[in-house]
């Protein structure tokens, strides 16, 4: 029908809907809805779009910030050329950017045993602020960060060096490590 | 045609299955306006391909006009139910018939059965980077681990060491400030 919908889902259930978190029983009376009225079809189609828009994003490597194993591997898997480099704390690391690279991912390892959230902050030179990520969950088995960046942001900055400090979150905070990235703006040669 | 479009589903269903000379075209060119999008939501969100999703809106529209016309469907005000069993039934047999997709494929699509612009067409992908990157980094996670790596809640909420409800409440609200975000501008 044309008419405006009687009975409009809210925007929570379209979202459980598009990601596949309801049971059977709902996910059918949902889809029955969405078939019958254009109001709610026309919502869950918004909510569609701004997922393809994220997914398009990311396969363009247009992806910033902490991002967790699963989100890598899923950019390896659909053939984005990931670059990594790992550190261990007091680690110092040369990194660039190469060509064809579309997203570049800092691993930073740690002991995270009885961590559950950890301060990231990232400095420049003489300590200019580079970056902030507060309350980033981790997990004590994977015993890494990781910190994506485009390529494409990358290969535009010139050579720095950045310093890298983890701290763990909470009530007694305690630094978990110290990184640091060489990063040079020449092209390496492949 | 501002008659079909005002009218509701099933007298639109009834006008194609009258099949009246002048007015067949118009209510099957309608009919697929309303539906075709639903049916291609229904295969995004079961299928999570774009272009399968895009065939299959083509093929269940072109099985539910057939139906029609034949007049196999007896309550029209039904159609919506109807076009959704044939989209759940395609969906299931869905590698069964890719013999049949082939030759769907070759049959006379009218060119108001045309290709649908992809999901994500009209948004400003530059716009949406800014709006991502304002996120809290829990939220960006979420709705990247939901929309591209399609996790649903409880798979999230493993990696991220958060409940399932957790996630589905970050979620939600990542969401409504993606699209405040986007809007304002």
């Amino acid at each position: 029908m044309t008419d405006p919908c009687q009975r409009p889902m809210s925007d929570g259930v379209l979202l459980d809907y598009w990601a596949g978190d309801l049971p059977d029983g709902e996910r059918n009376t949902v889809e029955e809805h969405l078939f019958a009225c254009a109001d709610c079809s026309a919502r869950l189609q918004q909510i569609a779009a701004l997922g393809a828009g994220l997914s398009t994003l990311a396969r363009r490597g247009r992806v910033s910030g902490i991002v967790s194993r699963g989100l890598v591997n899923r950019l390896q898997r659909d053939g984005a050329h990931v670059r990594m480099f790992w550190l261990a704390p007091g680690e110092t690391v040369p990194c660039a950017v190469f060509p064809g690279d579309d997203v570049v991912v800092t691993a930073l390892r740690a002991d995270f045993s009885g961590v559950e959230n950890v301060t990231v902050v990232v400095t420049g030179p003489d300590d200019s602020p580079f970056g902030r990520f507060d309350d980033v969950p981790v997990s004590e088995t994977r015993g890494e960060l990781l910190w994506a960046n485009p390529a494409a942001l990358l290969s535009g900055m010139p050579s720095m060096q950045l310093q890298i400090t983890l701290t763990s979150t909470g009530a007694a905070p305690v630094e978990l490590g110290r990184y640091v990235l060489e990063h040079s703006a020449a092209t390496p040669h492949s | 045609m501002q008659v079909m479009v005002d009218a509701g589903d099933g007298d639109v269903a009834r006008a194609v299955a009258a099949r009246a000379p002048g007015h067949a075209e118009a209510a099957e060119a309608e009919l697929y306006r309303r539906f075709a999008p639903r049916v291609r939501l229904y295969g995004l969100r079961h299928l999570r391909d774009e272009d399968e999703a895009r065939d299959l809106s083509q093929q269940v529209m072109l099985v539910v006009i057939e139906k029609l016309r034949a007049g196999a469907i007896r309550d029209a005000d039904q159609i919506a139910s109807f076009v959704l069993g044939v989209s759940r039934t395609m969906t299931k047999d869905w590698k069964r018939l890719n013999w049949r997709r082939e030759k769907l494929r070759e049959t006379f699509l009218p060119a108001s059965m045309a290709g649908v612009a992809t999901l994500d067409a009209h948004l400003d992908l530059d716009h949406l980077e800014a709006c991502l990157g304002r996120l809290a980094d829990r939220e960006r996670m979420v709705v990247l681990l939901t929309f591209y790596a399609e996790k649903t809640a409880r798979e999230a909420g493993r990696e991220l060491r958060l409940t399932e409800g957790n996630v589905r409440v970050i979620r939600h609200r990542a969401v409504e400030r993606l699209r405040t975000c986007m809007t304002s501008r």
